[in-house]
Formats: structure tokens, sequence, C-alpha cells
């Protein structure tokens, strides 16, 4: 992903990819990874010039998922504890990719679920990283972290990396904050952290955590999100509507045509919300909606990133 | 109200009203389990619509429940029967007589900002002709005192009585029940339909029913009365006289004038405000404190101004009849009057002596009249140019050179009255005065035997006394319009009086009194140009005690001014409404003009007098009386003549003024019992007048009203209206060609 300020468009972002239904029928996981990304970087190219400086910068003691092969044995020699070397401009970056599987994400009823929709994104974005030779990581959680998988760049890690995502299914509760804990935790550098999740019930302490990973100096990127039924409730029968998450014990008998309005505007509402707060963390927010192709969303994130740093580039010169 | 049903079956379908109450818990019974994420969202959505929601459910819940109701009931044909304000109506075919009450009372208002009673009359009247059935005949009748009848012929032209109700107006004369129920009874007997009515609009005030037996009202004919006035007590108070007369003491001019207010209402009332106006200036302010029911005089002198036509005018503060809270009164007074009383009968007992009342009666009135005595044979050889009128008093044979005297001063405008007694023989006085006597002398009539004249041992004749015909006081007549009490007249006892033979010359001749059996009492007649009055029995009480009775003083001097010709005098310059005033135009006047209060002018033009009647001879400047009956307005009447040349002159001394008839303000109501629809109405006098209001089509209408409002509830109104040129784009852009989607 550090390649990622590298790339250069030459065609305007667009509905280019094919739109989630479409890929659900592809045959797996890996190639619709492919597919997207390669909808997402058509008329894209390399920037041909890579990074190799390999300074000394400072220790950092082991923790699970560290690469082994930096580890300082000279170090150990002299103290007894493990520590890894770290290197300044080191061109190689860590992407964490936390996928919400919490009960609320499975749902989804006229295309592919949140979750499903998640899964794809995830998938592209290993695939894009394993092409740059970047380490891709994963954390699929729900109130718990039930999947983790550090960022590697060895072979068969992607491999890995897709079954786990395959692997995936919506239950629990949403716990988005014990899975940003576990990342600030084990990310000893700069790392991309990228967010998947619906926000539903999230607590309000949420945003603060969030704040708080950004502050190591991680790159944080929210992807919210919702099915189109979440932001139009496009029904017309009277309806009992019931919480999905387990312990959700609300109820509402109501029909949808007299809410519709004004469900309208809160989702309106909950969506500027979030992108308000996470203007406020240097967080980047982006919203998606499942019925767009997941190529698009992939796409306006690169040349967001690309117009991003061509900036900051431009800025420094 | 009662409400009833015509087919109280279908009301079972009121079980329906059950249904949508049933259907909306079943609709949330079967509402399906729907698992959805954002329940954070859709709750508060829902608490932004709540209270909204809630409303609008139990609007539309109750709307439905009632639209379920209200097609049972209105298929069920409910009515009630209600009060009615308008006469119960026949669905048949009828002959209808409208008759409203269009009397000064009627022109009251109820209440504030309220139409008067006689619109509201009218308004009735209209809505019950438009109820008849098609085939039905109408006519219209007013009810005042000597008004027309707008539409005397029955018409099955609904349109031509829509149109005489909406041109018939309000007059300021009394109510004569007894001519106008009589007269559309005539009116229903002509009807060419089985079913026959009478439709009385009026506010049952009494007075006007006076005379009026309610079982032979109106014939056969049943009447069917509304009260327009709801039965609403009315408290009134009025000016109901105005009496001036001179007051010598209080020095040259002066007058007192008195008024008389009445209070009609149940409290006494204090610090009612009464202003007296001379020609329209103020001269005097007082207050009155009048108790409950009662009456009070107040009494102011003032001099009067030098000239001819003054009208003095008594007002209180307004009340809700102000018709009555003013009254007018002429005030010149007429000075030495000269009568000449001729004694047919002398006595040296002065209460015995023939003339003896009449002259009291005259002397009575101060310097009004100047009465002069004197025996029939003296009569040839006394001057006749300085007397106005002559008295006849139980004269038997005259000289013949006096009978000649009197007919050439009667025929030259003189005045005369006759008093019969038993010295008078009809076949000589028919001889001697046979060219202008009304009508000839018969045989006297014995009614009954005179209290205390029978001697011992003559058979008593016990039959009762006769009395006049209480109908027969005619008070248009100018003799009796201002006589303050008709029982002054009615109660007088006649054991004795003079028939008269029949003529053929009646068109001079109008019989003013009569008796109960018919016979004349009082007659008058023309001759020349002077008048003679015939009283068929005596002026003393030989024959009658009418001399002892209030109303002989009165009738004397009214008679005296009469023969005098003295229209200008105070008495017979004021009038009540619907009075008629003659007026007299000399040979030198080609017309009269008369303005009325409101400003209208009517034009009076005499017509050529009669051969040997009013022949105007050669040279003769004696004035002819032209009659005027347009007195329909209270208020001054201003006379005026056009003369031969044109010219104008102002006649101050004929200027007249018309009051109301102060029965018309006395709201006493009249008795249940009285009623011409009395038998109809019941023992227990419950208003009959009720008919079946259909209520179908009321909930027919609610019913509509239902469907609309459940209809604007249904629909779901955006919260924001699309602006024009966004419905443009809607509705009109997509399909314009290569427009893009």
């Amino acid at each position: 992903m550090a390649d990622a300020h590298r790339l250069s468009h030459d065609v305007a972002p667009g509905k280019l990819g094919l739109d989630p239904a479409a890929l659900a029928r592809l045959a797996s996981l890996p190639l619709r990874a492919r597919v997207i990304v390669q909808g997402a970087t058509a008329g894209m190219h390399h920037n041909p010039h890579a990074g190799s400086s390999i300074e000394f910068a400072e220790h950092k003691e082991y923790a699970p998922g560290d690469d082994i092969r930096h580890i300082d044995w000279k170090a150990v020699a002299r103290v007894g504890r493990y520590y890894i070397k770290r290197f300044e401009d080191d061109n190689e970056m860590r992407t964490y990719l936390l996928l919400d599987a919490s009960a609320s994400m499975g749902f989804g009823r006229k295309g592919v679920s949140k979750l499903t929709y998640a899964t794809y994104l995830c998938a592209a974005f290993g695939h894009l990283l394993g092409l740059q030779g970047d380490a891709a990581g994963l954390l699929v959680f729900d109130q718990e972290i039930r999947r983790t998988l550090p960022p590697r760049t060895r072979p068969g890690h992607m491999r890995d990396l897709f079954a786990a995502l395959e692997a995936a299914f919506p239950a629990g509760r949403t716990g988005l904050e014990r899975a940003l804990s576990q990342v600030a935790e084990v990310a000893d550098k700069k790392s991309l952290v990228l967010i998947f999740s619906d926000l539903l019930d999230a607590p309000a302490t949420l945003a603060s955590r969030l704040r708080q990973v950004r502050s190591h100096g991680h790159d944080v990127v929210l992807f919210h999100l919702l099915d189109p039924e979440e932001i139009e409730l496009p029904y017309d029968d009277l309806l009992h509507f019931e919480g999905v998450e387990p312990g959700d014990e609300r109820r509402l008998l109501a029909d949808p045509a007299e809410l519709r309005a004004a469900f309208r505007k809160e989702s309106l509402a909950f969506r500027a919300r979030w992108q308000g707060t996470c203007r406020e963390g240097r967080i980047e927010y982006r919203f998606a909606s499942t019925d767009r192709p997941p190529s698009d969303v992939l796409r306006e994130f690169l040349f967001a990133r690309q117009r991003h740093f061509t900036g900051v580039a431009g800025a420094a010169r | 109200m009662n409400l009833h049903f015509l087919g109280p079956s279908l009301l079972v379908g009121l079980l329906a009203a059950v249904l949508p109450t049933w259907l909306h818990r079943i609709g949330r019974k079967r509402a399906r389990p729907f698992p959805f994420p954002a329940m954070e969202l859709l709750l508060g959505a829902d608490r932004q619509v709540a209270a909204r929601r809630r409303l609008r459910e139990v609007l539309l819940l109750v709307t439905r429940t009632l639209l379920a109701a209200a097609i049972p009931l209105a298929i069920a044909r409910p009515f009630a029967w209600v009060r009615s304000e308008i006469p119960q109506t026949s669905a048949l075919p009828q002959t209808a007589v409208v008759l409203i009450d269009d009397s000064a009372s009627m022109s009251r208002s109820p209440g504030l900002a309220q139409s008067p009673l006689f619109e509201r009359a009218r308004t009735q009247a209209l809505r019950l002709v438009s109820s008849f059935a098609p085939e039905s005949e109408v006519a219209l009748v007013l009810a005042s005192e000597g008004t027309t009848t707008p539409l005397a012929e029955l018409s099955n032209d609904r349109n031509r009585a829509i149109a005489a109700l909406s041109t018939a107006h309000g007059s300021f004369r009394r109510a004569d029940f007894r001519s106008a129920l009589a007269r559309a009874a005539q009116i229903a007997d002509t009807g060419g339909q089985r079913d026959r009515h009478i439709y009385l609009f009026t506010d049952l005030q009494r007075s006007g029913w006076e005379e009026v037996d309610p079982t032979t009202a109106a014939r056969d004919v049943p009447v069917n009365m509304a009260d327009v006035s709801n039965g609403a007590l009315w408290e009134n108070h009025a000016v109901v006289d105005l009496v001036t007369e001179p007051t010598p003491d209080s020095g040259v001019g002066g007058v007192a004038t008195t008024a008389e207010i009445a209070n009609y209402a149940a409290t006494p009332v204090q610090g009612l405000g009464l202003t007296f106006r001379l020609d329209d200036e103020d001269i005097a302010r007082t207050t009155v404190d009048v108790p409950a029911g009662g009456r009070v005089r107040k009494r102011i002198l003032h001099p009067l101004p030098p000239g001819r036509g003054h009208v003095i005018q008594a007002m209180l503060d307004k009340d809700r009849f102000p018709a009555d809270d003013s009254r007018l009164a002429r005030l010149d007074v007429a000075r030495g009057i000269k009568v000449l009383l001729v004694n047919g009968d002398p006595r040296t007992v002065r209460n015995e002596d023939e003339v003896f009342f009449v002259e009291a009666a005259l002397r009575a009135s101060g310097s009004l009249f100047t009465p002069e005595i004197l025996a029939p044979d003296d009569l040839a050889r006394r001057p006749l140019g300085d007397v106005n009128a002559v008295v006849l008093a139980n004269v038997g044979a005259l000289p013949e050179e006096g009978a000649r005297k009197l007919v050439a001063f009667v025929q030259g405008g003189g005045g005369l009255l006759i008093g019969v007694g038993d010295h008078v023989d009809p076949e000589v006085t028919n001889r001697q005065l046979g060219a202008i006597l009304p009508q000839p002398f018969g045989a006297p009539r014995t009614a009954s035997a005179q209290p205390g004249a029978g001697r011992e041992g003559e058979t008593i004749d016990e039959r009762p006394a006769e009395r006049l015909l209480p109908i027969s006081l005619d008070r248009r007549h100018a003799l009796l319009t201002n006589l303050p009490d008709g029982e002054g007249l009615t109660s007088s006892r006649f054991f004795r009086y003079l028939l008269l033979q029949p003529t053929a010359e009646g068109a001079e001749r109008a019989v003013v009194l009569r008796y109960e059996s018919g016979a004349p009492a009082l007659i008058e007649g023309e001759a020349g140009r002077g008048r003679v009055l015939v009283l068929t029995t005596s002026l003393d009480r030989e024959w009658t005690d009418l001399p002892i009775r209030p109303g002989f003083l009165p009738l004397m001097q009214e008679a005296m001014r009469y023969l005098a010709g003295a229209p200008s005098s105070d008495a017979r310059a004021s009038l009540l409404v619907g009075q008629r005033r003659s007026l007299p135009v000399t040979a030198d006047e080609k017309r009269l003009e008369i303005r009325s209060p409101s400003g209208q002018v009517y034009v009076l033009t005499p017509d050529a007098p009669p051969p040997g009647k009013h022949a105007v001879r050669e040279g003769d400047r004696t004035p002819r009386l032209v009659p005027f009956d347009r007195t329909d307005e209270p208020g001054t009447y201003r006379v005026r003549g056009v003369h031969e040349d044109g010219s104008v002159v102002e006649r101050p001394g004929d200027t007249f003024v018309v009051n109301l008839d102060p029965r018309e303000s006395d709201p006493a109501r009249l008795a249940p019992d009285k009623r011409p629809d009395a038998a109809s109405r019941g023992p227990g006098g419950a208003p009959g007048a009720v008919r079946r209001f259909e209520l179908w089509h009321v909930i027919g209408a609610i019913l509509v009203g239902l469907l609309v409002a459940e209809s604007l509830l249904s629909v779901r109104w955006p919260r924001r209206w699309p602006r024009p040129t966004e419905l443009w784009l809607k509705l009109v852009a997509p399909r314009a060609p290569g427009g893009s989607p």
C-alpha cells in the first residue's frame, strides 16, 4: 500500500467494476478480489521507482505477529529479551483490515449482506497489497476478536487471508473498540488501519478510541457500510421491527410508509455525525452503500489517496 | 327533540361500527416480524412522528367508526318532530290565505340587531308559501285597520304570491283582526280546493282582537297561527297622550301641555328622559318615574309664539319600539266659536232645562265656545251672521220665518245639531227642515221605562235600556277621533229615541253612532255647504242618561267644532294613523300639496262638486272640503295651496299631526282561550305547530364530510410541497425527447 501514491490515472473514477450481486456469482473470493482490483486500477500504472532505504531507527519489543527475521539476536544475547529492529523509510507498509462480523452485518435482503460486501473489499485490499508486496493483516471481530492474521508478505499468507475472510459469518454484538485496542497493541510502526463496519449501535466511546489509534501515528480509514434498505426504508406493509443482535429486545410495530421521511433524515444525520467525528479526528471516512460496485469504492479510495499524497509531495517540494 | 326512524330494524347495521376497531386489531396482529439492524434510527424516526401518527390513527379510527355507523343510520331514515316557526301545513293542495299582522307593534325589533317582527313574519310566510303543494291557491291579506289587500284573489301562481309578500310592508296602523279574518275567510270561501286554511302571522298583541269572537272569527275556515315573537315578553313605555289647552292665567298666549307616559313593563322605570319640543326646538327636558304598569302625567306651561301651525312634541328616550316614544299635537287654539242654543223646553230648575247639559259642556272648554241660549220664537229675529253653529234642543214647530232662516243658514255653510224630545213633532220638523235633514224623522220608539219615571199604579216597563253598538264607534270619523275613551259613550243608556224614515239619498249621509237595535243614534248629513247632525234622542236626561256620561262633554265639543267648520282647531288637527283629514280648498286654489313627515308630497285636486251639493255659485268664496287619507306615517303633515295663477301659499293653519294609536303600545298578549286556533291547540294550550324534520340528509352530508375527512387523513401529505419547477422536472422533463433520465 505504500506504493499507492505512486499510482497515476488516465481515467476518471466511475462505475467500472461489477456490482456486488454479479461478484457474488464469481467462483472464489480471490477471483472476486482480482476482478475488483482490476476494475479499480484500470487505466492506472505503477511508479517504477521503489524505495530501498534500510537505515536502522530503533528497537521494539517483540510481539506476536512480528517478523522473526527482524529479531536482533545480539540484543537477545545481551539482555535476554527479544527485540525487533526497525528502520527509517521502510517502504513496506503494514495494513490491518478490521472486519466487523457482528450480527447486524449479516443484513442484506436484496443483494449481498454488509458482511459479504466487506469481505469483498477486504479481499480486494489484500490482493492489491499483495501485488505491491505490502503486508496485510486481518482482524475479524464481533464483541470478541474471532480471528487474527498478522500482516505478512510471505507466500501463502494471502491464501490464509482469503480463507479467513471466507470463513467469516455474522454473529454477536459489535465490539470495534476491542479490535482497535488490539491493533494499537500490535502495530509497531505507522500502519494503515482499514475498518469495515456498519457502526450500528456503536458506543459513544468509539470516537475517542479511533482518535487514540490515530494519535499513535496510524493512518485510519473507516469504511461505513450500510444496506440501501437501511437508508431508504422501502417497505409498505405494517411490520413488526425487531433488533437482530443478541440481547437487543427493542421492538416497534409501525407502518414504514409513515416513518420513511423521518427515517431518511435519521439515517442521513447518523452518517453526517460519523463523518464529522472522523473529520475532527483526522480519520478518513468512506461511506459505501452495499449496492455500489466494490471496485468503485476501492477506486475512489485510491484516487483520493493519490490526490492526497500528490498534494503532500508538491507541498514538500 | 325526539328521534324517530322510518326503518328502525335497519339500525341493526349499527353493529358495523365496531368493524374498523376490529380490523385495526386484526391488522396489528397480522403484522409480520421483521429483523432490522437499524433499530436505533427507526426508533429515532418514530419519536419524531409518534404524536402525529397517534393522532392520525385515532382520528382515522373515529372517522371510520362514524362512517360505518352513519350509513345504517341514514338508511334507517331518522326524523324528529320539532317546533316549527311556521304553522303546520298539509302536503296536499289547499286554499291558503296568508294573513300577516302589519300593525304598528310589528315594526318593533325583539332584540338588538334583530330584524323587525314584520320582516320575521314575512320570511316565515315566504317559507310557508314555498312549502305548499304546487296546485295550492294562495292569497295575501294584511291585518291593519283600513289597509288594502295585496293579493285579494286566490292564485295558483306561486311567484305572484311571493312577489306580493316581498313587496308588502309594515304599517303604523292599528290591527283589526275582526275585519281581516272576515276578509280572509271570504277569500278562502272562493277557493277551489277542499282543504282551506288561514295562516296568520302575528305577535299576538291583544290590541286588535277586542271585537273578535274566536269561535266565529273566520267562519268555518281553520286558522293556523304563528307567533312571530316566539312568546317573548315585551316591555314598553310610551307617550300615550299629549294635550294642550290655553292657560290665560299664565299670560297672553300661555299654553299648558300635558304628556301622559305609560309604562307597560313589570318593573318601574325611573329617570326616563322626556323632552318637549315646540316647532323642532327643545323647550323643556325632564325625567319621569313611572310605576310598573302605571301612567304618569307631565305638565309644562309655555308661551305660544305668534302665528299658526305650531306643533309640540313629547319625546321619550328610545326603547325597542321607538314609534310610540314620541307624540305630537297641534297648538293652534281656536277661540270664540259662537253657538246658538235654541231651547225647546226651558225649565226653571236648571238641571232640568233642555240645554243645561249642552251649555255646561261648551262652557267647560274655557274661551273656545261662546254659547247663547235662545227661544224658538226669537230665531227669526236673531241675525245669524256671527253664529257658527245652531243647536235645536227639543224644539217643536219653529216660526216659518225662523225655519227658512235656519235652512238658509245651514245651506250657506252653517252647522246644525238637532236633539229631539217630547216636543218634537216629526211631521212638522220634516216639513220645515226637510231640505237640510239628512233623513226624515219617523215615530219615536220607547226601549224601556226611564228609571224613576213611572207613576204609581203604572205598569213598569222592565225591558233593558238601549245601548250604543260598540262596533259602531268609527274612530276614524272626525267626530270620534279625539274622544279619549269609547267607554264614555257605550256605557250610556237610551230609554227612548226617534226612528228615522228610509231615504234614497244616502250618499251625503253617514251614521256616526248606532243603537244595539241597529237604529241610527247619531247621523251626519251635508246640506249645501253646511252640515247637520241629528241625535235621535234628547240632549237632556229625559230620554237618555247620555248627558251625565263622560263621553257627552267631548262629544258635544267635537260636534260643535265639526259643525262650526273649525278644521284647524287643535283637536281636529291631531289624528291617528289612518284617519281621514278633510282639508278646505278655497275657490282660488287649484290644488293642495301635502308634504308627509318623510318628505313625500301628495297632491289633492278637488273634484267638481255634484249638482245641488257644494255648488259653487258665482262669487262664492266658501271653501270646499277635500278628504286626505294617506295618513300612514306618524309625524307632521304640512299643507300648501297652489292657486290658479301658479302661486304657492303655505297654509300653516292647516298643518296637522298624525300619531300612533296608543293601543298599539300595550304589549299585553292575547289570552290563549281567545285565539281562533284555541280548539286545535288542545286543552293544555300546548303549541300545535310542529313539523317533521328529516335527518337523513343531514346524516348524508355528515357522511360525505366523513368520507372526505377519511380520504384526507389517509393521504400522506409531503412535508414540503414541490416547487413548480420541481413538478415540471418530475412530470414533464422525463418525457421530453432527448431528456436525460
